[in-house]
């Protein structure tokens, strides 16, 4: 082979050559933050498509196939039952323990899933992102509404099972108010995950730490316990009471365990959160756009 | 070097533009570092953290550009040389380290490293992909059956892509990315390693996608494929440009030092090359984003 020397002839000369760029755009250039989301809008029929075909083909190596949606928490729910409800006995002083315990877990696991999806979906897809031009918030919103999608059945049975368990409730005209709360939770979820997204594709390393965090959360929100027994103080309780994740089930389990209106400030917290983790989510996603699937 | 001669005002009607772009990437390398004369400590903390031994590769070395409508680009040079970095450059499937591309549409690369959901089923995956690219539902209804046809897949398009083998998955990369008639085109004629019936057919398709096309940039390793479809031949190597002119210049030259390169004699080759490169006159970009024309500069 050739050894190459260093030296390369000069060329004979330089042309300085005036272009009119104005025709021209910039290859790969991120747009301005709103021509960014009609740019989505546009795609939305990607959105969709890429959510309903992965929903189907999820599960698809499972001999039990979509039931797995489903038994996973319900064996979740099993383990903490056996260890909090009868071991630790964290129930003390909580009416319909089990019913508590199951919108917990079932709640949780829906937020949870949709946050680690929506956080990886750009680590996940990196040859989809090298092979075509498209806005790449575009795969994280894919994700989380493919988590909206097999969240549905999840919560039927989340209903279901506190319907069929003793102390059995009755369906009432409160359980709609469990929709409005599951799809602020889940705009909460979007705005979490963009921001994480771009996080892990500069940094990957925080994809190892997410089940950590994910974890913490999860013992921080109320899941088999509830905040009054461990906590005496007030101010420091009404702090931890913000929780967006523990508003939304303290929702649920209001409307469908106790039959009771949630409180106006539940709501506010939940909304609060739910819009400023997606307006952040975005912006912040967005600023990353040209970066996205690069080495 | 010369010294810069008057502007020129160009008033084409340009489709890509580079201006100074420059392509490095940092590596890890494998190979020992000499002298590593830091404290052991030190080497330790490095290599659990895996950050031993980067190393920065040139792809591509600062490289002006101007492709007018109707131009079809061909691009040559021996492995390694820096055109598929181009390429991707182009695609904006890869970022320049600086510089800027700039083309008057988003360019569609024709290859076949267009990757797609393995476990999702062919059909799906053609969906899936034309909507990236950006095509109405209905467009794609319409094309589906050609695009089947051309990915020579049949039956075996509703099975999940993970069950393809790689000639497989590579036909329906190409038919996938072949279903838009992009005014920007650029193709890596790497593709060609199909069966000869699939070579038959995608060649078909390329050409009838060349003939709409505004600008093509084609890389080749067949000089007679390069001289026959293109109208501007650029030769570069090592990331350098060495010849930016008519077909029939270029792969003379280009083909005269290959020869001489493959009978082993380097220096004749080496000679070539520089004379092309000495002859080379290069292009600086003066981008004119206002109305008014930015000639000289205080």
């Amino acid at each position: 082979m050739l050894v190459e020397t260093a030296s390369m002839p000069a060329p004979a000369g330089v042309q300085a050559v005036s272009v009119d760029l104005r025709r021209l755009s910039r290859v790969g250039s991120r747009p301005a933050f709103l021509d960014y989301l009609v740019q989505l809008w546009d795609f939305r029929e990607f959105i969709f498509y890429d959510a309903r075909a992965r929903v189907r083909s999820g599960t698809r190596r499972d001999r039990l196939g979509s039931a797995w949606l489903l038994l996973n928490p319900v064996f979740n729910g099993l383990t903490y039952y056996i260890i909090f409800g009868i071991l630790l006995q964290t129930s003390g002083g909580i009416e319909n323990y089990i019913g508590y315990l199951v919108t917990g877990i079932f709640v949780f696991q829906f937020s949870a899933g949709a946050i680690t999806s929506v956080a990886r979906s750009i680590q996940a897809n990196r040859t989809m992102i090298q092979a075509f031009n498209f806005p790449r918030a575009a795969l994280p919103i894919g994700a989380n509404l493919r988590e909206e999608l097999s969240g549905v059945p999840l919560i039927i049975a989340m209903l279901l099972i506190v319907v069929v368990l003793p102390p059995a409730e009755f369906i009432g005209p409160l359980w709609l108010l469990v929709i409005p709360a599951l799809l602020l939770m889940s705009i909460f979820n979007l705005g979490v995950g963009l921001t994480l997204a771009r996080v892990i594709s500069r940094v990957n390393d925080v994809s190892h730490l997410l089940p950590f965090v994910i974890r913490l959360w999860m013992y921080g929100s109320a899941i088999f316990y509830s905040y009054e027994r461990f906590i005496k103080h007030p101010a420091l309780l009404e702090i931890i009471k913000l929780n967006p994740l523990f508003n939304v089930i303290d929702i649920v389990r209001d409307c469908v365990l106790y039959n009771r209106i949630p409180e106006w400030h539940s709501w506010a917290a939940l909304a609060v959160f739910a819009l400023g983790s997606l307006i952040v989510g975005l912006v912040f996603f967005w600023q990353g756009e040209e970066n996205y699937g690069r080495d | 070097m010369a010294a810069t001669e008057d502007t020129v005002y160009f008033d084409g009607n340009p489709c890509v533009v580079l201006d100074s772009v420059r392509m490095s990437y940092t590596v890890v390398s494998t190979a020992d570092v000499p002298a590593d004369k830091s404290p052991i400590r030190h080497r330790l903390f490095k290599r659990t953290l895996g950050r031993d031994n980067k190393v920065r590769v040139d792809a591509l070395n600062e490289l002006s550009l101007i492709v007018e409508r109707g131009e079809s680009v061909g691009i040559i040079g021996r492995n390694g040389s820096g055109k598929s970095t181009l390429m991707k450059l182009i695609s904006g499937q890869e970022l320049a380290t600086s510089g800027a591309v700039y083309a008057s549409s988003t360019p569609i690369m024709l290859g076949v490293n267009a990757a797609l959901v393995p476990d999702l089923s062919g059909d799906q995956n053609v969906i899936l992909g034309c909507l990236a690219m950006g095509m109405e539902r209905a467009l794609i209804d319409e094309k589906f059956d050609s695009i089947v046809e051309l990915s020579g897949l049949e039956k075996s398009i509703h099975l999940p892509m993970k069950s393809y083998s790689s000639g497989m998955g590579s036909r329906l990369r190409f038919a996938i990315a072949a279903a838009v008639d992009p005014e920007i085109l650029l193709v890596d004629e790497a593709l060609n390693t199909g069966d000869a019936q699939f070579i038959d057919r995608s060649r078909k398709r390329m050409d009838e996608l060349r003939r709409n096309a505004g600008c093509v940039f084609l890389v080749s390793h067949s000089l007679s494929t390069i001289e026959e479809m293109c109208t501007r031949v650029l030769w570069i190597d090592q990331g350098d440009l060495i010849m930016d002119s008519e077909p029939q210049e270029a792969t003379a030259a280009y083909k005269d030092y290959t020869d001489h390169l493959s009978k082993g004699n380097n220096i004749t080759a080496a000679k070539i090359k520089d004379d092309a490169r000495s002859r080379l006159t290069i292009t600086e970009i003066l981008p004119r984003t206002q109305g008014r024309r930015i000639g000289v500069q205080l």
